[in-house]
């Protein structure tokens, strides 16, 4: 498929997340069918796709949830591997499942999540992010008494607990109120602070351009389009998107 | 190292944590351990049969059938959050993980079989005297291995489309040496013979439990992969 | 294409002369071999029989074999062969189960007994039953590959528990007669038999495997070109 774009190359900074020629099968269907990425420290890529495009299986490998039919992913030039997985130190995946358990409390989940990343200074670090997602006061409640909101602030805690600089975000603002998207909004712009990776899919056209600084859209598996948020605005890029999606299909 | 039993203590303690919290996995094997032994005494035929004589079998299959409805759900606790997926992607390691739900599961089933077996003795009018030591040796043993191969298989079927309708048939076969060894034993101690008698078993029983925990602890990874 | 034709070509030409070889061998069991002492005609079934289940055993080993491998390479390939030698496996099981008991009966009056050998048979039965049930549920059919392929090297770890665990309560209740020759011990023409029906069972488990992987092969390359069409 044709890039309209060329990728913006990141030479400089030094590669920190890279996929080549990911494939992801499911047996006959075909999910991913062949993705090649470069991202250097401090980019912020969005994808964006209609449902079924495969980006959360493209997600998946990113973040060594699933094995790739084909291809491989590097982290800093080194692939990752399924038996040594010190690597995982290095990512935080949030998903629009939290993957909290709901009898616990949110200072017994991070806790949790805590040791099994093996973090020194556990009590502290709880206590600021819990702070920094303004549910300090809900630390001792259970996970099934929080609102939706409050779950996925829980939720941002427990990914960015190990302070990954590779931060993979598949659907962030789906199901949040204003105050808990704007709280997400905080948090990633603070993320974006030139040092980390972020990777995030989702459906928000605003959200999702508002300080990438790339952008890309996938169809049926592949990256149909590629570019840079600066050379268009929001209107132009729903036109753009519908433009690529309506030619794919 | 120490990593490592970090994590797996984290997955031990917060298995048994949620455990304590909802109760519903102990409280269905209990119930159904007693509820069990009643129907068992009365479907025994008390002028044909001595319940002394059959008590030892019948201990280890309610073992079976309690520990089946506890064990099968051992990852239905992950499913609701996606916090299965949450565990896959920190580095702990897929062995650890095993190990820890299956330790875990063992602090249920034991408490469980003691239960069971003081049940058993109170309904069949049982006389353990100085075998008690051993016979909860024995049922730790079972326990053991019945649960290193029921946390497998229930991350097996839980990834079927059959569920936990298919963890008896996997698992069932696998069994035997248990039942044999256990039952055979337990049957032993509670005649009042000497452990001497039973040792060899109890020995294989014991070999039985360690195969399939170092088993399970390797196969589980390909089990668990995406 | 053409390695493919050539294992179909081995395949059958190992089938047909493994039944004849069945031919022979039954020829040889009821006519040629001498009559056993103590059970007289009715024991002649044990030449076939027996090398049925030793071919079942065989093939769940190799099985559990070729699965951990898969597990390990990842080949395609291995997958293939573990599922046709199971396959292969369950057919014997299969018939061993259905002809055991009839035998039994003629033999010793009773449909069932715990004898070894047709107790390993019959477990080994249902673990092949849950290797093919894993397989098929899955959504994602590599996992099934994988959950079967764990099950096969499970069931294989704990076959050796099994059948010590069944001779040890075998001893404790005494049995009907069972078939005694059985080791080093066995007369001339007894033996011969009996490894004429090793063998003969060996070469037809191997004509239907080869049948079997071909038709596995061919059936992996449509699917692919299938996919590969799509794009």
């Amino acid at each position: 498929m044709p890039e309209t774009v060329p990728a913006a190359s990141s030479v400089e900074s030094g590669v920190v997340l890279e996929a080549r020629g990911l494939v992801r099968e499911y047996g006959p269907v075909v999910a991913v069918a062949g993705i090649d990425l470069s991202l250097a420290e401090g980019d912020s890529l969005t994808i964006f796709g209609p449902n079924g495009a495969g980006k959360s299986s493209l997600l998946g490998m990113l973040g060594g949830a699933m094995r790739p039919t084909r291809g491989a992913v590097l982290i800093r030039g080194q692939e990752i591997s399924f038996s040594d997985p010190r690597w995982r130190h290095r990512v935080g995946i949030l998903s629009h499942q939290g993957f909290l358990y709901d009898r616990l409390t949110a200072e017994e989940n991070l806790r949790f999540y805590g040791r099994l990343f093996d973090l020194p200074g556990l009590s502290e670090r709880i206590g600021e992010r819990l702070e920094r997602v303004g549910l300090a006061e809900r630390r001792t409640v259970q996970v099934r008494h929080l609102s939706h909101g409050m779950r996925q602030r829980l939720g941002l805690a427990r990914a960015l607990l190990h302070d990954p600089d590779i931060v993979l975000l598949d659907e962030p603002y789906t199901g949040l109120d204003p105050s808990a998207a704007a709280m997400l909004r905080d948090v990633l712009a603070e993320l974006r602070d030139g040092k980390r990776t972020v990777v995030m899919v989702t459906h928000n056209l605003k959200e999702g351009l508002e300080s990438a600084t790339h952008v890309a859209i996938q169809v049926a598996g592949r990256l149909a389009w590629r570019g840079s948020p600066s050379e268009l605005d929001s209107a132009d890029f729903g036109r753009q998107y519908h433009a690529v999606v309506e030619g794919e299909a | 190292m120490s990593t490592y039993f970090r994590q797996l203590g984290a997955i031990v303690a917060k298995d048994l944590l949620l455990e304590l919290r909802s109760r519903d996995r102990i409280s269905s094997m209990g119930a159904f351990a007693v509820l069990a032994a009643v129907l068992f005494h009365f479907s025994l035929d008390t002028s044909t049969t001595r319940p002394q004589d059959v008590a030892a079998g019948l201990i280890w299959m309610t073992l079976i059938f309690g520990g089946l409805l506890g064990v099968g759900r051992t990852f239905h606790i992950e499913s609701q959050d996606g916090a299965m997926q949450g565990i896959l992607t920190s580095p702990a390691h897929k062995d650890a993980v095993f190990l820890g739900k299956t330790l875990a599961n063992f602090a249920l089933l034991f408490v469980v079989s003691l239960l069971v077996l003081g049940v058993f003795t109170l309904f069949f009018r049982l006389e353990l005297g100085a075998n008690v030591g051993w016979l909860v040796l024995v049922l730790g043993l079972g326990s053991l291995g019945f649960v290193a191969l029921g946390t497998l298989f229930a991350a097996v079927s839980s990834g079927t489309s059959m569920g936990e309708t298919l963890l008896p048939i996997l698992v069932f076969p696998l069994l035997v040496p248990m039942v044999v060894y256990g039952a055979g034993t337990t049957g032993r101690l509670i005649a009042a013979r000497p452990f001497s008698e039973v040792e060899g078993n109890v020995k294989l029983l014991g070999a039985f439990a360690l195969a399939a925990l170092a088993a399970g602890a390797v196969l589980f990874r390909y089990v668990v992969e995406e | 294409m053409v390695r493919i034709a050539g294992l179909r070509r081995g395949g059958i030409v190992l089938t047909l002369l493994g039944l004849a070889g069945l031919i022979g061998l039954y020829w040889m069991s009821f006519f040629w071999v001498s009559t056993e002492l103590t059970q007289g005609i009715v024991q002649r079934i044990f030449y076939v029989h027996v090398p049925a289940a030793w071919t079942t055993f065989l093939a769940f080993g190799f099985c559990a074999l070729t699965s951990g491998v898969y597990l390990w390479l990842r080949d395609e390939r291995l997958d293939r062969a573990a599922l046709c030698a199971a396959e292969g496996g369950l057919v014997f099981a299969t018939i061993m189960l259905t002809t055991g008991p009839l035998w039994a009966r003629i033999a010793w009056g009773t449909y069932w007994t715990w004898e070894p050998r047709l107790t390993m048979t019959l477990l080994l039965w249902f673990i092949y039953l849950g290797y093919f049930m894993v397989r098929s549920s899955t959504e994602d059919p590599e996992r099934g590959k994988r959950f079967a392929a764990v099950v096969a090297i499970i069931g294989a770890i704990q076959i050796p528990f099994i059948h010590l665990s069944v001779l040890w309560f075998r001893s404790l209740h005494p049995q009907p007669v069972v078939v005694r020759p059985d080791g080093p011990s066995l007369p001339g023409d007894m033996l011969t038999t009996l490894l004429t029906g090793a063998a003969v069972f060996l070469v037809l488990f191997m004509g239907l495997f080869l049948f079997r992987y071909a038709l596995e092969t061919l059936r992996a390359e449509a699917d692919r070109r299938a996919r590969t069409s799509t794009i």
